[in-house]
């Protein structure tokens, strides 16, 4: 979320001593960062490593706290020769279409909401609190809208379709869990865009409608380019965030039909929790873990990038 | 800006609105029906309201899920900011290589899939026994939400200028306390702003909770859902009850910090 890697330094070219007294209170500061490295390194790199030596041996539910078999690479053998390649396809699907409903959506809805009306207030409150709840419950009422009974199915029946299997259907059910994923991540992606456009002097806008334009010149000419810094950052954000959701797939599909809505993260799960193979759902993570690396210095990238521009 | 509002504008307003709106009015209305109503047409807006899922759904289970919920989301909040927050001041003054390692490190883990961790901790708590313990669910969300709240938290303490901290210091003040008396009171926006988002991500999770409690007489209200969602034949108005139920302390923390969460939360992102 949101968060940047601005290391300039605060203060231009600082003198010797100046310099010599920064480096003593760098060093004075370290005992701060202590409790989180110790923290991190316990219950977050240990398991990590943990998770890398499974992936590399025969681990089953029951073998899980004995002596592991080492297998070297046969379990990721097994995975790409089995389901994951098909997952990482499905994978990739699932983010572009919540990345681009997302991206879009977002921008649509600051435009939207950038007045100080009623309605925009209103609403934007909505958006934010339906955003905030937990998405357990987020899943729960759309995999009740989205079902035979539901309010999209009572429409379509209404108008004489035949009812949609939105969450049954091996076609349908990665659609609707990615339409769903968007809509949660639309009110987040609303507000930074929103922040972006507000930060444009009123001047802007008055000497645009001096000049003749029309609302829609003003979104092209002035708030899209007034989002633009931003749009690097918050594009790896929402695919970051869609590589790694599980929440609604694990609520509405279950990975099911069948397997039509495993993406790799939760194809992992599924070979762990599900079919305890813990091996090769450990080889699955690392794989998945080895994307986010490849994720996350274009993002460092993209975060160096957009201060250079600003 | 251009004061009105074009048909455009409207129609997506509207559309946002029901959109967002629809849903949660929804899970309210379901809660209120019967079974029988739920799979009626004529009963999707005419109904007779009651509260038999809400009757039904408070029993001894229900409390001790709240309870569980409630020592989760608040031990988690403590643990992640009582780590966090010197974590966060200390990479916002200190600068250089470490830090940058530091924050590639921070990003990277903010990054990996909780399916990704679920299974290695599994067979760590396992092998600490501490599996089927409300402990081993705080020590997870802990270790999940503090490279977010450490990221959110260092812009603010960033916009501490650092001349009142050396003026603290010309008078005499320790750096600890320098830290508590100058530079936290400050940057206590942010402070809050982290602590209300962690509270509401450490409410929401269950994938932690499904596994690590071997249980359901221990799970929190969120796993609860989750459990009785992904079941077959879902009893709706009594899991839209639960749904609201555990909706409630969320409308009252919302309630009490949106605008601060409507300007916080863009801090990082757009700085």
């Amino acid at each position: 979320m949101a968060l940047t890697m601005d290391d300039r330094p605060t203060r231009k070219a600082p003198s010797a001593p100046a310099l010599r007294r920064d480096k003593n209170r760098g060093r004075n500061r370290l005992y701060f960062i202590a409790p989180a490295a110790v923290f991190l390194a316990v219950f977050s790199f240990y398991p990590l490593l943990q998770l890398v030596r499974m992936s590399v041996s025969k681990v089953t539910s029951i073998t899980l706290n004995s002596a592991w078999a080492f297998t070297g690479l046969e379990n990721l053998r097994k995975g790409l020769e089995g389901e994951m390649p098909a997952a990482l396809g499905r994978t990739a699907i699932f983010v572009v279409v919540v990345t681009v409903l997302g991206l879009v959506g977002g921008l649509a809805a600051a435009i939207a909401l950038r007045g100080t009306g009623k309605w925009s207030t209103v609403l934007l409150a909505l958006m934010v609190f339906v955003w905030a709840l937990p998405p357990v419950v987020n899943g729960s009422v759309w995999k009740f809208l989205l079902g035979d009974a539901g309010l999209f199915n009572t429409v379509i029946t209404g108008l004489g379709m035949d009812t949609v299997p939105f969450l049954y259907d091996q076609g349908w059910a990665l659609m609707s869990v990615a339409f769903v994923n968007s809509w949660a991540v639309i009110p987040f992606n609303a507000l930074v865009f929103r922040a972006a456009i507000l930060t444009i002097p009123n001047e802007v806008f008055e000497a645009a409608q001096l000049d003749g334009a029309r609302p829609w010149q003003e979104i092209k000419h002035i708030m899209m380019p007034a989002a633009r810094p931003t749009l690097l950052v918050l594009t790896v954000l929402t695919v970051v965030y869609a590589f790694r959701s599980f929440d609604f797939i694990y609520v509405m599909t279950y990975g099911g039909p069948g397997t039509a809505t495993n993406t790799l993260p939760f194809l992992g799960y599924i070979q762990a929790f599900v079919r305890y193979d813990f091996g090769l759902g450990a080889a699955t993570s690392v794989v998945t873990v080895l994307l986010v690396l490849v994720m996350a210095v274009i993002y460092a990238r993209s975060i160096r990038r957009e201060e250079s521009e600003s | 800006m251009n004061k009105k509002a074009g048909p455009v504008n409207i129609a997506v307003r509207l559309l946002l609105t029901l959109m967002y709106g629809v849903p949660l009015l929804w899970i309210v209305l379901t809660s209120f029906k019967t079974s029988a109503d739920v799979f009626s047409t004529q009963g999707a807006w005419l109904f007779r309201p009651t509260t038999a899922a809400y009757v039904n759904a408070f029993d001894g289970d229900l409390l001790l899920a709240m309870k569980q919920s409630l020592i989760i989301a608040t031990s988690t909040t403590a643990l992640v900011l009582l780590v966090a927050i010197p974590a966060a001041y200390g990479l916002a003054r200190l600068g250089g290589w470490l830090t940058t390692i530091a924050l590639g490190l921070l990003i990277v883990l903010q990054m990996v899939p909780q399916t990704a961790s679920v299974i290695p901790m599994f067979q760590v708590f396992s092998s600490w026994g501490l599996l089927d313990q409300t402990l081993a669910v705080i020590l997870a969300d802990t270790a999940l939400l503090i490279p977010f709240a450490v990221l959110l938290l260092r812009p603010f303490f960033r916009g501490v200028p650092i001349a009142l901290e050396e003026a603290a210091s010309i008078d005499g003040a320790s750096i600890p306390r320098t830290f508590l008396s100058i530079v936290l009171p400050i940057a206590r926006n942010g402070v809050a702003t982290t602590g209300t988002l962690v509270f509401l991500l450490s409410w929401g999770e269950f994938l932690y909770s499904v596994n690590f409690f071997l249980t359901p007489g221990k799970y929190p209200l969120s796993a609860l859902l989750a459990q009785q969602v992904s079941a077959f034949g879902i009893d709706w108005p009594g899991l839209m009850a639960l749904a609201v139920i555990t909706s409630v302390p969320i409308l009252i923390v919302f309630m009490s910090t949106y605008k601060q969460l409507r300007d916080g939360l863009t801090v990082g992102a757009v700085k």
